[in-house]
């Protein structure tokens, strides 16, 4: 008890912690929440707790019973930097799941890896300045289907998979319509449509999903394609920042999709 | 164990702090080992345990508070719910329903919350539970109330 009085009196004396983790009693690291009744924890003390949980109950529940107030939630929110979070559901880790494929991990890793000059590798300005987007992209739904589950971390997207979808081809009826917009003008209405249907379900990752979404439809790639160049394209990067002094060679698109002299 | 210990060490902290907050209760930690507690709690009013003093003797586990604290009554007590010669607790939420957002304080409250509710339907103590079940209230209440005055209050010189 020598040791613990002596730990007692040396950390802050009298002033207790404000706003303790439940769990530990100690400040809030790494601040957590549960998303049905936003009691606030330790990240690595709420899953212990959820292994704890999980290891009594004979049967993998898909729910956690709040500590404090005994609601049930689906999954823990964690790493909120003011703009964006993720969210651990409970009862299965994201590796696990079978929605959740290595395309759909690569392509999460994807906004929080800086994109670089990918827009201009797949020359995004001459799919506006030549008026590509009145043609219909039949790869979108599955792409955007495959994106938007990657941002959200959740399966069934298709809601707004369709939503957005649905506002990119009336966008398109418009255009196909006046012929007398411009590409920048068109660039410009695409931008701010898809954010804002986009904005309330992605919310601190819309501006970045508008990019990508733009890069995906200017570069008329399929998923595959696109997914190769893309990767090439960060590769490429990783490589340059190892290896300055050795020249690389920019990915070049697989697919030339781009006739110049259509219009 | 290292979380438990620095856990424990917060609790110990907050109940120096607070000790006139809960006059019911008296949660005094051992010299020589922080996982273990012994707590003198006062018999609710109203009840057949009114004006005797219960010791209960924690053994926190070194999962805690993953883990919930065994708890037992070292003072006979003849309550439905508390094993009359071991003094072992029948409380769910010592058990099943054990939450991490538990303190070894508010334990002791949920503790005396069951002196004033005895469940007779899952009982440790059969006898006691029998009287209750079978409507005999007055029965259980003078044996309740003798085991208190034998066994909680201080004896009179």
């Amino acid at each position: 008890m020598a040791e613990e009085e002596r730990l007692i009196g040396s950390s802050s004396d009298s002033n207790p912690c404000p706003d303790p983790c439940p769990i530990c009693l100690s400040p809030t690291t790494q601040e957590s929440y549960l998303d049905q009744c936003f009691h606030k924890f330790c990240y690595h003390c709420i899953v212990k707790w959820i292994n704890i949980v999980a290891r009594v109950q004979s049967c993998t529940s898909s729910t956690l019973t709040c500590p404090l107030c005994k609601r049930e939630n689906l999954s823990i929110i964690c790493g909120y930097d003011g703009i964006s979070y993720q969210r651990h559901y409970v009862g299965k880790s994201l590796e696990n799941s079978e929605f959740f494929s290595e395309a759909h991990r690569y392509r999460l890793k994807c906004y929080y890896t800086d994109s670089g000059d990918i827009a201009e590798k797949l020359q995004v300005s001459l799919y506006w300045k030549f008026r590509k987007y009145l043609r219909q992209n039949h790869f979108l739904a599955d792409w955007l289907r495959r994106e938007i589950q990657a941002v959200m971390q959740v399966e069934d997207t298709d809601i707004i998979m369709h939503h957005v979808l649905g506002v990119i081809d009336s966008l398109r009826r418009d255009w196909s319509k006046k012929t007398s917009i411009s590409g920048e003008k068109a660039r410009e209405e695409f931008r701010v449509a898809v954010s804002d249907t986009a904005r309330p379900f992605l919310t601190g990752r819309t501006e970045r999903f508008v990019d990508e979404l733009e890069v995906f439809v200017a570069s008329g790639l399929n998923m595959d394609a696109f997914d190769q160049v893309y990767i090439k394209h960060l590769g490429w990067k990783e490589s340059e920042k190892k290896e300055t002094n050795q020249p690389t060679t920019p990915a070049v698109p697989y697919l030339y999709i781009f006739d110049e002299d259509e219009d | 164990m290292q979380a438990s210990r620095a856990r424990l060490f917060k609790e110990y902290k907050e109940v120096q702090r607070e000790k006139a907050a809960d006059p019911d209760i008296q949660l005094v930690c051992d010299d020589s080992n922080i996982f273990k507690w012994t707590a003198l709690v006062k018999g609710p009013s109203e009840t057949p345990y009114e004006g005797g003093v219960f010791q209960l003797a924690f053994t926190v586990p070194e999962h805690y508070p993953l883990q919930p604290p065994q708890v037992r009554f070292l003072t006979k007590i003849f309550h439905p719910n508390v094993h009359f010669k071991t003094g072992e607790i029948c409380l769910d939420i010592l058990k099943n329903a054990w939450s991490p957002a538990w303190t070894l304080q508010s334990v002791c409250r949920a503790i005396i919350a069951l002196m004033g509710h005895p469940e007779p339907d899952s009982p440790l103590n059969c006898d006691s539970g029998n009287l209750l079940r079978s409507g005999d209230i007055r029965g259980y209440q003078s044996m309740a109330r003798m085991y208190t005055r034998l066994a909680a209050m201080p004896k009179k010189q």
